[in-house]
């Protein structure tokens, strides 16, 4: 009888000896004690808005990353690497708002930039606007005869200038600089310009106050054009979840409830 | 009661600020009072040492709550935590004790149709507010991976024990439409899983919070700028807060909080991020460190679908009202009358 009890006695303190070790490793704390901080991070996505782990003073880092995605967590200088967004929106009365953007020209992985190839002698200017085979840049668009975005209805040189690849072209033949893509988007997709103007669609870092200086983020730092239909947005892997209960080894309690529970 | 302390801090070589060394002059030469020299020498007596961290600590027993302070006690206080949390975590610290500002309510908006639940605005809140790492783990921010459910016509009535009941979109034996439960664990190896969305909760700063109605000893109260703020030296832990508040919003320190150096933000206000202590009640302050200065909270900036957005709710230009003029927005629990100022809203 007492055999039995103290073995019982002793099963439990096993168990409660145990108990830390059932934590699964994929907490938090795990990846604080564990892995380093990444000096290469990204913003939105991964590929769409990197940015490089810095100091922009002593003491102070220009971003803090996550230890297990490399997503940027916080930002020391909202305003690192910045430059005016130039031309405001129409009909927003930001006038007196300093906004400003991350240059999307340091981010494309061909801008060297375009017109050193694209400059009419190297590689001859587009004689018309039809679909065609590429000779490059599948990996952006793997199968131009069958672009993605408009169904059909456009096609690349209905955005990108023929005659100066530097730069978008609107519907009108007016000039557009690379790293104010919302006013071409914007031309098309109204709706969603009106909201990301008024800040509801998209995102801004800096200040909230009227007035105060704020880094918008623009359309292709989260949307890739050329992939709209398949690989909307690709998913991606989420931050550690929280520690289980002390005395939890797994997260079955949670899954009691609601409708896969079978009540 | 602040002539002593200064003098025995005074004896610690830590840096000192310009103006906190001229202060510390002119109260050296203005003498002690005899009760304060008394309580002094209880303190380091009772406390069984004479470290200036032990008497920093007496220090904070004796202050008042933080609304009863005078300007001057409240830039006292300040000054004494500033000048310990450096030591503490060898980094120059500051404590801001801005209060709010003029014409400024703050209001919260979240997109629940663009959170993916990928948490990042978990650690973001984390790394800001210096919430404790490890034992007791303490996050203000969970992320609910909820069921999305729809509505049968079949499914409404079916098993249902009174046909006359109330309940929409399900049962009491089968759910039917959104189940009201979520798991907060879920650890996929992408998000978003097919099938499910997300829903983050955090402090809603209710205009009629429950939290303050409850709390005993009045360390938890709504400033102006609609933020529910803790005096955590006045927090007795007893934890009434916790039971009620309805929506989770608040964490309790059962342990002594481990919040290692290299960690911690030293950009701090005394009613939000400061380090906290053992058997304290805390949460999301709207990072009131940041917002008061003009900045927007950590978690606004990390999400990296921009499904958060926060602003002024009496300025009709601001994100936040455009929202509410344009789009489908609820707020959760809404029947209990807590007026909450964080709003869920919709495509």
């Amino acid at each position: 009888m007492r055999k039995t009890a103290l073995a019982m006695l002793a099963s439990f303190t096993a168990v409660l000896l145990l108990a830390p070790a059932l934590h699964a490793e994929d907490t938090y704390i795990h990846y604080l004690k564990n892995k380093q901080e990444p000096a290469d991070c990204f913003e939105s996505r991964d590929g769409y808005s990197n940015a490089t782990r810095t100091e922009v003073e002593p003491g102070l880092p220009n971003v803090k990353c996550s230890n297990k995605t490399g997503g940027v967590l916080w930002w020391g200088d909202p305003f690192d690497g910045t430059e005016p967004m130039g031309e405001m929106p129409v009909e927003a009365d930001y006038t007196r708002e300093e906004a400003v953007v991350k240059p999307r020209t340091g981010q494309l992985k061909y801008y060297m930039p375009c017109t050193a190839c694209h400059n009419g002698s190297m590689v001859p200017y587009p004689k018309n606007k039809n679909p065609r085979p590429l000779a490059m840049h599948q990996d952006i668009v793997p199968d131009s005869m069958n672009l993605q975005h408009g169904q059909g209805a456009i096609w690349c040189l209905d955005c990108h200038n023929a005659r100066n690849r530097d730069t978008f072209i609107d519907h009108k033949g007016g000039e557009i600089g690379l790293n104010q893509p919302q006013r071409l988007c914007g031309k098309c997709h109204g709706e969603v310009y009106s909201d990301w103007r008024d800040g509801i669609h998209g995102k801004r870092i800096g200040s909230w106050e009227k007035g105060g200086k704020k880094r918008w983020w623009v359309c292709t730092e989260c949307h890739n054009p050329h992939t709209v239909q398949e690989r909307r947005f690709d998913p991606i892997a989420p931050e550690p979840r929280p520690q289980y209960p002390r005395t939890r080894a797994n997260a079955d309690h949670e899954r009691g409830h609601g409708a896969g529970a079978g009540h | 009661m602040s002539e002593p302390r200064d003098k025995d801090e005074k004896k610690k070589d830590a840096p000192l600020k310009p103006d906190e060394a001229s202060r510390r002059e002119f109260l050296g030469g203005a003498g002690l009072s005899v009760t304060a020299a008394a309580l002094s020498g209880a303190g380091a007596l009772l406390s069984g040492s004479d470290e200036a961290e032990a008497k920093a600590t007496w220090g904070e027993w004796f202050q008042k709550n933080y609304r009863l302070m005078t300007e001057d006690e409240k830039r006292e206080a300040v000054l004494r935590l500033e000048k310990r949390y450096t030591e503490e975590f060898g980094k120059q610290t500051t404590v801001d004790s801005a209060p709010a500002k003029e014409g400024v309510l703050f209001g919260y908006a979240l997109n629940i149709q663009k959170c993916i639940g990928c948490r990042r605005c978990v650690y973001a809140c984390v790394k800001e507010n210096n919430q404790s790492r490890d034992n007791p783990e303490i996050q203000w921010i969970r992320v609910l991976k909820m069921e999305k459910g729809n509505f049968l016509a079949g499914d409404m009535d079916k098993g249902y024990p009174d046909p006359a009941g109330i309940q929409v979109g399900g049962n009491a034996y089968k759910n039917s439409g959104v189940v009201l439960e979520g798991e907060h664990y879920y650890e996929p190896a992408e998000v978003p899983e097919k099938g499910y969305f997300y829903f983050p909760m955090q402090c809603m700063q209710c205009e009629k919070p429950p939290c303050v109605k409850v709390c005993p000893v009045r360390t938890t109260y709504r400033d102006p700028d609609g933020i529910v703020v803790i005096d955590y030296n006045w927090c007795i832990g007893c934890r009434m807060c916790i039971a009620a508040c309805p929506y989770w919003a608040r964490r309790f320190n059962w342990g002594e909080p481990n919040l290692p150096a290299e960690e911690m933000n030293p950009v701090t206000h005394y009613l939000g991020n400061r380090p906290r202590m053992k058997g304290v009640a805390e949460k999301c302050t709207f990072c009131l460190q940041r917002t008061r200065q003009g900045r927007y909270t950590a978690c606004v900036e990390v999400c990296p679908v921009g499904a958060r957005k926060f602003g002024n709710l009496l300025d009709p230009d601001s994100e936040v009202r455009k929202i509410l003029e344009k789009k489908k927005v609820f707020r959760l629990k809404a029947e209990l009358n807590t007026y909450p100022k964080f709003f869920y809203f919709m495509d």
